[in-house]
């Protein structure tokens, strides 16, 4: 028997109970064949209303100019840049986990990458209504269009870390999505074979682009699912870190600091695997999916949350240290006056970072806290107001008392449409999960099938007679296919 | 029945060369000693210190870099390892070694009476300079010898004790349950073992060993900088002894599937170097401010006035960037013993050679015109050679002391079956 693949009885399964082919469909399937319940009507339609509010919001600015926004101080953009870097940093676990948990051959990814990717689409479709509307006058977007044209000097400026943002998140949407949609395509198929009624059979057959689950469509599957990730793993880093350049660049202290791209990205990857959690906690619970999304997955993820925010940690503590280091009067303030200082105005954000992101995560050094699913939850929640935080610190407590004294401006609130404008985009977000959830698989059905002859309770109960095999004998009849 | 080769006999060959690198690095020193240590001009003394200090801390950092490997893939839970697990413990034995000779050096130079390197550690220039007062309670004496004595010492113990518990199973076969509290015992010490790395590679050791021979210019990418430079020679290392080994018809669990994930670790972090490299330099070069741009100036000088470092400046990012990727990237490349071997030697100097433009610069400066200037590197890199031969040296021994394969350990049929 040649033996393709063993996994130690030490490490638990990644499918829970002895499933079949067909019973993997009939769970996952499930779900986007039932009618919607009424905890989904409640939900969806509570994200569209804030959606509403958010395209009410968005018009008052359009049609009265960004003044709305009370942006006649530098440090009125704080709100409007900190809720921008947020959800540009959630959007990034899914391509972590399609792509980068792809090429270090991560079995666990299988069950998680599918609500993760498609969360990772939707959070940068978030993140891109900023760039755009915080042009102000939206309708000459088409500027940061490098063509040729008729404006003389107003051509794009290819200096500018803001410009790189309009290409890297453009070309970091396009990669995601397609590599969304290409895992997508066996599983639409399976939804359009099992389909009954003809608006399915029309919706999921053209949707599925025809895939008839050939060898040879098989085979370009796996081969396009390794080209895109290749390509979208160095698109995880440049993402957040030409984000991180657009404070870095600048001369302005507590923001020009080498440190901050790689140490964005940690903090990009923390979040969005923070946002994770905070969805598949309640998605495996409503859509019974808990055998394909065990507590074996959570714990992983935690894992990676504990690890990630101890980097950004170091980062932070890093930027601490140099900048008393340095001895720069300017970076000491930003630092020790303008954040450290507690009884300075905006001193207690820093605090709520330090504490969101640093110090909480450091629970789950604890193995029965990162398997314990209500406090996973409540944890991810508190790593995303965190991370909020760490923006609002970096933008607000940098700018608000920079180098001139005469521009100081310690009074800042957002207005209403501002804010109207952010829980627009969270309604956005959970709009799009919703009918995500509802019409699409969370879970990668056809990848599963491939692990349940890998990592599942069945495969492991069949593989248990190897584990007490002698290495000698193990080696003679399994080893010689495999070089040894 | 197969029998495989468990114990590993060192080759006559094997010793002579060990021991003629050696021979090689001592005579070097000796040569670099009279041209240069032995004069009673300080800044030539400090040539030949710079020397000794950049090549003991390189070769430390990079074997302890392979203990970090050892322990990261531990963390998490990494099968394809174990089949040459015994060979990264083996490299990992030179810490101790080379960390005892570093810290003689370092502390020669913070005791000494030259102080062209640490100028911090020189009274008469921190009164005279404002900068190094204000970092005078970080970069001091007491702090230097404790800090470093103790991160010494805390990776020589966490690394023995990482290495005993992988030894402690070696002529006991572990039940499912057993296997399950091993893994979780080797987790906790590969953590602890982490944190150390956090507090040390990650961030303060760096700053005091290197950076602070900058004394005035500071970096905050400049540890993370540091740790990439070595991991990626650490990898280097474990690839080429193993295929030295499989070579000699040692390890034969271990085939190119496992060469393979080796190559692709040195081609994802020489591209995760080339990365660090581009922010630190670009965010300085862009925002233009004196006191940081003088680490490069130096290092590029001007259009009129170019820094006699160019050529190895340039020439550090043509190995450790443009090599890899052009040669790296392709499958077929990372699984043949002659171009892998080919690749773990270029990358291996390539980042001696990063570390030599982390080094010197600053302690061949004239200190009236500011100038810098390249001294005759050939014995520098002698030094280095004696280097490798030591670690030829440890690594033999200590392979050929234990089993070669950890027979009993819970993922070593997982390594069998390994298919990348």
């Amino acid at each position: 028997m040649a033996l393709l693949r063993y996994e130690s009885q030490v490490r638990a399964p990644l499918i829970e109970g002895t499933k079949t082919y067909h019973q993997v469909t009939e769970d996952i399937c499930r779900p986007v064949e039932a009618r919607p319940t009424r905890l989904w009507w409640m939900g969806f339609s509570f994200s569209v209303l804030l959606l509403c509010f958010g395209i009410l919001s968005v018009t008052m600015e359009v049609i009265y100019g960004v003044g709305q926004w009370n942006l006649n101080k530098t440090v009125g953009w704080g709100w409007d840049i900190t809720n921008f870097v947020w959800w540009i940093g959630i959007g990034h676990a899914g391509t972590l986990i399609s792509a980068i948990l792809l090429l270090f051959r991560q079995g666990w990814r299988t069950g998680v990458n599918r609500a993760a990717e498609a969360m990772t689409i939707f959070a940068v479709i978030c993140a891109g209504q900023f760039p755009i509307w915080h042009m102000g006058r939206v309708w000459m977007g088409f500027f940061v269009l490098p063509y040729p044209n008729t404006r003389g000097p107003v051509w794009p400026n290819f200096n500018s870390a803001l410009l790189w943002d309009v290409f890297a998140i453009s070309t970091y949407f396009t990669v995601s999505l397609l590599f969304w949609y290409s895992g997508l395509l066996p599983d639409l198929a399976s939804l359009r074979d099992r389909a009954r009624l003809k608006w399915r059979k029309m919706f999921y057959g053209v949707a599925a682009f025809g895939w008839s689950g050939s060898t040879k469509h098989w085979q370009r599957f796996e081969i396009l699912a390794l080209v895109l990730a290749g390509l979208s793993t160095p698109l995880v880093l440049s993402v957040h870190t030409i984000v991180s350049f657009d404070f870095a660049t600048s001369v302005v202290p507590g923001w020009h600091t080498t440190i901050f791209p790689p140490y964005f990205v940690a903090g990009a990857i923390f979040s969005g695997f923070a946002m994770v959690q905070t969805l598949l906690v309640v998605t495996r619970k409503v859509l019974g999916l808990e055998e394909y999304i065990t507590i074996e997955h959570i714990e992983v993820m935690n894992k990676i949350i504990i690890l990630t925010g101890s980097i950004v940690g170091i980062a932070y503590l890093t930027e601490l240290f140099v900048a008393w280091y340095s001895a720069n009067p300017y970076e000491n303030f930003a630092f020790l006056q303008n954040r450290v200082n507690i009884n300075s105005p905006y001193g207690w954000s820093y605090y709520i970072m330090m504490g969101c992101n640093v110090l909480s995560p450091q629970i789950f050094w604890i193995r029965k806290m990162r398997r314990n699913l209500v406090l996973t939850f409540f944890m991810s929640i508190l790593v995303n107001i965190g991370m909020w935080f760490e923006r609002f610190v970096i933008i607000v407590t940098s700018v608000y008392r920079e180098y001139l004294p005469s521009a100081w401006s310690t009074y800042y609130r957002p207005t209403v449409w501002e804010v109207g404008f952010y829980l627009g985009t969270v309604g956005l977000f959970f709009t799009c999960y919703f009918l995500f959830a509802k019409f699409f698989p969370v879970v990668a059905a056809a990848e599963i099938k491939h692990l349940l002859k890998k990592s599942s309770d069945g495969f492991k109960h069949k593989m248990g007679e190897l584990e007490s095999e002698s290495m000698e004998a193990f080696v003679e009849r399994h080893g010689h296919d495999h070089g040894a | 029945m197969t029998t495989l080769k468990e114990q590993f006999v060192i080759p006559k060959r094997y010793n002579t060369w060990s021991m003629a690198l050696m021979g090689v690095g001592i005579l070097c020193l000796i040569i670099l000693f009279i041209t240069h240590g032995a004069k009673s001009d300080q800044r030539e003394q400090a040539r030949f210190w710079a020397s000794l200090l950049q090549n003991s801390v390189y070769f430390l950092l990079m074997t302890n870099a392979v203990m970090f490997f050892i322990c990261a893939t531990t963390l998490a839970w990494g099968g394809f390892q174990i089949s040459f697990r015994r060979v990264s413990e083996a490299i990992s034995t030179a810490v101790p070694v080379i960390g005892v000779i570093s810290v003689i050096i370092m502390l020669v130079l913070v005791f000494g009476n030259n102080h062209i390197i640490y100028q911090w550690a020189d009274p008469n220039q921190v009164k005279a300079s404002h900068v190094l007062q204000t970092k005078s309670p970080f970069l001091n004496k007491g702090f230097f010898t404790v800090w470093t004595l103790v991160i010494v010492s805390l990776w020589w113990l966490i690394g023995a004790k990482v290495r005993n518990l992988s030894r402690s199973i070696d002529d006991k076969s572990l039940t499912v349950e057993q296997g399950k509290n091993f893994t979780w015992t080797n987790t906790v010490w590969a953590a602890i073992y982490l944190v150390v790395f956090a507090l040390s590679v990650m961030s303060t050791i760096p700053w005091l060993w290197l950076m602070s021979i900058d004394a005035h210019w500071y970096s905050t990418m400049y540890s993370w900088y540091t740790w990439v430079s070595t991991f990626v020679p650490g990898c280097a290392l474990i690839a080429i002894f193993i295929i030295y080994l499989k070579n000699q018809g040692y390890l034969e669990l271990t085939n190119e599937e496992h060469l393979h994930d080796l190559g692709k670790f040195m081609f994802a972090f020489s591209i995760f170097w080339t990365y660090l490299w581009f922010s630190q330099y670009m965010l300085i070069w862009y925002s233009n401010q004196p006191e940081e741009t003088t680490y490069f100036i130096d290092r590029l000088g001007s259009r009129q006035n170019p820094s006699p470092y160019k050529g190895i400046f340039f020439l550090n990012l043509v190995i450790n960037f443009v090599a890899p990727i052009l040669i790296l990237m392709k499958r077929g490349s990372k699984r043949h013993y002659a171009t892998m071997t080919f690749m773990c030697v270029l990358l291996i100097f390539g980042h001696w050679l990063d570390f030599f433009q982390m080094v010197f610069p600053a302690v061949m400066k004239d200190p009236v015109t500011g100038q810098t200037h390249v001294p005759f590197m050939l014995f520098d890199f002698g030094i280095g050679l004696g280097f490798v031969g030591l670690i030829m040296f440890l690594t033999g021994r200590s392979l050929s002391k234990y089993p070669m394969i950890i027979r009993h350990h819970p993922f070593i049929k997982e390594s069998i079956i390994h298919h990348t």
